[in-house]
């Protein structure tokens, strides 16, 4: 039982064993198709091929080479397969021949049948490559106590260069030992080398190969070692030496300037004195554009201009102008009318201020409440009795000139009285004439920079003439609106103007005595301090006027019904271009103020004695629109006929 | 008329001179100088047909003329260097001449038929092809003044014309094809004459073994 079952077993074996030969004949195949490598020539003179055999196909292959020469039709097969090594084919001296094409092919061969590589055409002097140089010999010399390294070597022995059959340049390359990095040296064609700056004690590694001037380079040539010798003692002494020193000179150098800091600091660098103009921007100065400069040095709210707040300089003052010829126009209250209506001779003077009460739209905001009024009527307080005929005159000087035209200048065209005539202008230029009627617009504008020249009631002084009891209004109920800006301005020609005015008031006055109560001349000069100031203007542009309360008692007339009564309100404007202002209870008597209105509860002046038409009388007939005076005060920009006729 | 005769005849002076001492360089320099000049003729060569094969059709490889029809062909030049050094430096010389001289009309076919190559390097070749020309021209100049110092036998030259025509072809594949293969031809005659020229220099310097 046991050796049949290994009988069995062993022909089982056999079988696998003929079987699987056959198996593995399937497996057999014609040779891969080899591939020529490449083809060198070290010298010019002979040259090898290396082939890459393919895959063998499983049976025993052979490879044989074959070639055929340009001009014939000849093949040759390899004739040395050995010397070279496997797979290769090396061509002798007799067998190569140079400028002439080989087509060379190589051929694998087994049982099965052969395969043939693709062919290759070669020409042999372009596959030079030569066998790396020999005999390089390194050696360390000396050049003035530096070293350097000398590198020589010799062509390899094959490469014939001394009949210049082949002309080789070379190439070395250096590096320390340990080091990575090599650096390359192209020698041309010399056999000899010199390398420098090397490092004291280092270990060198030298290296060099060769091409043939129309070829391939050869391999390195093996490593040549070196040591430099040890010589940086030298060098680091005098490094060392070097470097004391100079630490050396630099802690004394140090030490001096810091004990001399100070001074050196002063000597070097004396502080310069810069600029110290406020506003003034060193930058732009070098920038060099001067009206930069200059125009930062500007204050631009300097010299104040009246744009800016109308409330403020409706508060303040009052211009008061008046021109010699609308002097005379005032003769006739129509005229006066249309004179005081007008601006005229604005270009009078120059100082009067009108320009910013001549603004028709001043009186169009509210009116600011009247910021000095204190001052006036401190300055009206600190008058002495002895000037109240000089204010006297003065106001009835301005009476005249509110009598003017050229007060409010109404642009009626545009339907309200927008602006405070220019009233007040230089004194001198006045020529007073009795003519006015200050209306009641004049007054208003009353200008109350000097309280001696704004008499509120001055005007009556000029009221004297006869018919002309508007004068009133130039009482001190006309407003003053004061301005302490404007102070300066009419202050000086105020001199002279009092004087005319005293003239032309005694005259008035005398001529006033003549007159109708109302047309007596009423020296201001009560009425001095008594200045209107401008409340507010509402809604409808008028003027609200607010009363001063006044100081002086004296003046008569109006002026002395100012103390009682104030006409510090202006009631309106009417159709005439009259200024109707309106009169506090307390009055007694209006003349020559150019009456008010009546709304005021109370007494009405009647100021407007003259023969002409008692519209002037404002405060008893006038239909202005009382309703303006709720506060007791009236727009004086809303025209209102003047009382005067 | 003195002082002019004087004048001239200092000046034939200094001319014969200067004639002279031009006629003093060594024939080792002015060998030196054309081996340089034959060197970069040959890496001109060698470039234009590295830069052409680069888009070259594949087909055309197969279909290339043989080398052995180069118009240059005929002539005689040795084929290994056992050869090479037996033959005598005049007649290295007439052979570099002549090999020199049977390339000046085939330039001019290959500059005009550069212009219009249907290759993507063709400015670059056509520049190349242009530098060649001058340096062409030049080691000829060169070559003739060499020949002057070397004997009668190195004036000698063979002629070889160039049969080809003017016009590489017509199509765009014959058209590269022959171009390939007249750079080829020059190819392997700049190589002629530069082997030429270094042995006849390594020759000329045997005092100065540094020159091989």
């Amino acid at each position: 039982m046991m050796k049949k079952f290994g009988e069995v077993i062993l022909l089982l074996l056999l079988l696998l064993l003929f079987f699987v030969p056959h198996a593995e004949g399937t497996r057999y195949s014609l040779p891969g198709k080899p591939a020529l490598t490449r083809c060198r020539s070290p010298e010019k003179e002979t040259f090898t091929c290396w082939w890459e055999p393919g895959s063998d196909g499983g049976l025993p292959t052979t490879y044989a080479l074959y070639y055929r020469k340009e001009n014939s039709e000849m093949v040759y097969e390899c004739p040395d397969y050995h010397t070279a090594g496997k797979n290769s084919c090396f061509f002798n001296k007799n067998d190569t021949s140079i400028w002439v094409n080989y087509n060379i092919t190589v051929v694998a061969s087994n049982a099965l049948g052969s395969t043939f590589s693709d062919p290759v055409d070669i020409d042999v002097v372009y596959i030079v490559k030569p066998n790396p140089p020999e005999k390089v010999a390194v050696t360390v010399m000396e050049d003035k106590g530096w070293p350097f390294l000398r590198v020589s070597w010799e062509p390899p022995h094959k490469a014939d260069t001394r009949s210049g059959w082949i002309t080789l340049i070379y190439e070395l390359r250096v590096k320390l030992d340990g080091e990575n990095e090599w650096e390359m040296h192209l020698a041309g064609q010399q056999k000899m080398f010199n390398i420098f700056s090397l490092r004291s004690g280092g270990r060198y590694l030298v290296q060099v190969r060769c091409k043939p001037d129309h070829g391939f380079w050869s391999e390195w040539s093996s490593a040549s070692h070196i040591k430099v010798p040890d010589y940086f003692h030298r060098e680091r002494s005098v490094w060392i030496l070097i470097t004391v020193f100079f630490a050396f000179i630099f802690l004394i150098v140090s030490w001096c300037i810091h004990i001399n800091s100070h001074s050196l600091k002063h000597c070097i660098l004396p502080p310069v004195p810069g600029p110290k103009i406020r506003g003034f921007d060193k930058q732009l100065l070098k920038n060099g554009k001067s009206e930069d400069i200059f125009s930062a040095l500007v204050v631009s709210d300097f010299p104040p201009t009246s744009s800016s707040n109308y409330e403020d300089l409706l508060v303040e003052y009052l211009e008061v102008y008046i021109p010699e010829e609308q002097e005379l126009i005032l003769e006739e209250s129509k005229d006066l009318h249309d004179g005081c209506l007008k601006p005229k001779g604005s270009t009078f003077d120059s100082d009067s201020g009108r320009g910013s009460c001549d603004s028709h739209t001043l009186l169009m905001d509210k009116c600011g409440e009247a910021k000095d009024d204190e001052q006036q009527t401190d300055r009206d307080g600190s008058q002495t009795g002895s000037e109240a005929q000089r204010q006297q005159a003065a106001w009835e000087q301005e009476a005249l000139t509110y009598a003017h035209e050229d007060m409010i200048s109404p642009d009626m065209s545009s339907g309200r009285v927008k602006t405070w005539p220019s009233v007040f202008s230089p004194l001198p230029q006045y020529s007073l004439s009795p003519l006015s009627q200050p209306s009641s617009l004049e007054t208003a504008k009353q200008h109350c920079l000097s309280d001696s020249l704004f008499p509120p009631a001055s005007l009556s002084s000029y009221l004297t003439q006869p018919g002309q009891s508007t004068k009133e209004a130039l009482r001190s109920s006309y407003s003053d609106f004061c301005s302490s800006n404007k102070q300066p301005h009419l202050l000086h020609p105020q001199p002279d103007a009092r004087h005319h005015l005293q003239a032309h008031s005694d005259v008035n006055i005398s001529s006033i005595g003549h007159k109708e109560a109302p047309a007596g001349l009423q020296l201001p000069t009560v009425q001095s301090t008594e200045y209107v100031e401008v409340h507010t203007v509402n809604e409808d542009d008028m003027v609200l006027l607010h009363p001063v309360p006044s100081g002086h008692s004296h003046g008569k007339g109006c002026l002395q019904m100012h103390q009682g009564e104030d006409y510090s309100k202006v009631n309106g404007v009417d159709k005439n271009n009259v200024l109707l202002l309106q009169r506090d209870v307390i009055e007694e008597q209006v003349d020559m103020c150019p009456c008010e209105n009546q709304d005021m509860n109370g007494a009405t002046e009647s100021c407007c004695t003259s023969a002409q038409k008692s519209i002037p009388c404002i405060h008893t007939t006038l239909p202005v629109q009382e309703e303006k005076a709720v506060n007791g005060y009236v727009d004086t920009a809303t025209m209102f006929p003047l009382p005067i006729h | 008329m003195a002082q002019r005769r004087t004048n001239g005849s200092k000046l034939l002076m200094t001319v014969l001179c200067v004639v002279a001492a031009c006629r003093a360089v060594p024939v080792t320099d002015l060998l030196d100088r054309a081996s340089q000049r034959s060197d970069r003729l040959h890496s001109l060569s060698t470039m234009l047909t590295q830069e052409l094969d680069s888009h070259f059709p594949p087909i055309g490889r197969v279909i290339m003329p043989r080398p052995a029809m180069c118009h240059t062909s005929s002539l005689q030049t040795p084929n290994d260097k056992e050869q090479a050094l037996q033959v005598s430096e005049s007649d290295l010389l007439s052979l570099a001449r002549s090999l020199l001289r049977a390339w000046v009309d085939p330039l001019l076919v290959l500059s005009s038929s550069a212009n219009t190559l249907p290759h993507p390097a063709q400015n670059s070749i056509s520049n190349k092809i242009q530098e060649l020309q001058e340096h062409s021209k030049s080691l000829g100049d060169g070559l003739n003044v060499l020949s002057g110092k070397m004997g009668p036998a190195a004036q000698t030259m063979s002629l070889l014309p160039y049969r080809g025509g003017n016009d590489l072809g017509q199509d765009k594949i014959s058209k590269l094809i022959n171009f390939q293969f007249l750079l080829s031809c020059l190819r392997r005659d700049s190589h002629k004459i530069d082997s030429f020229l270094k042995v006849l220099r390594c020759r000329a310097a045997r005092m100065q073994p540094e020159m091989c």
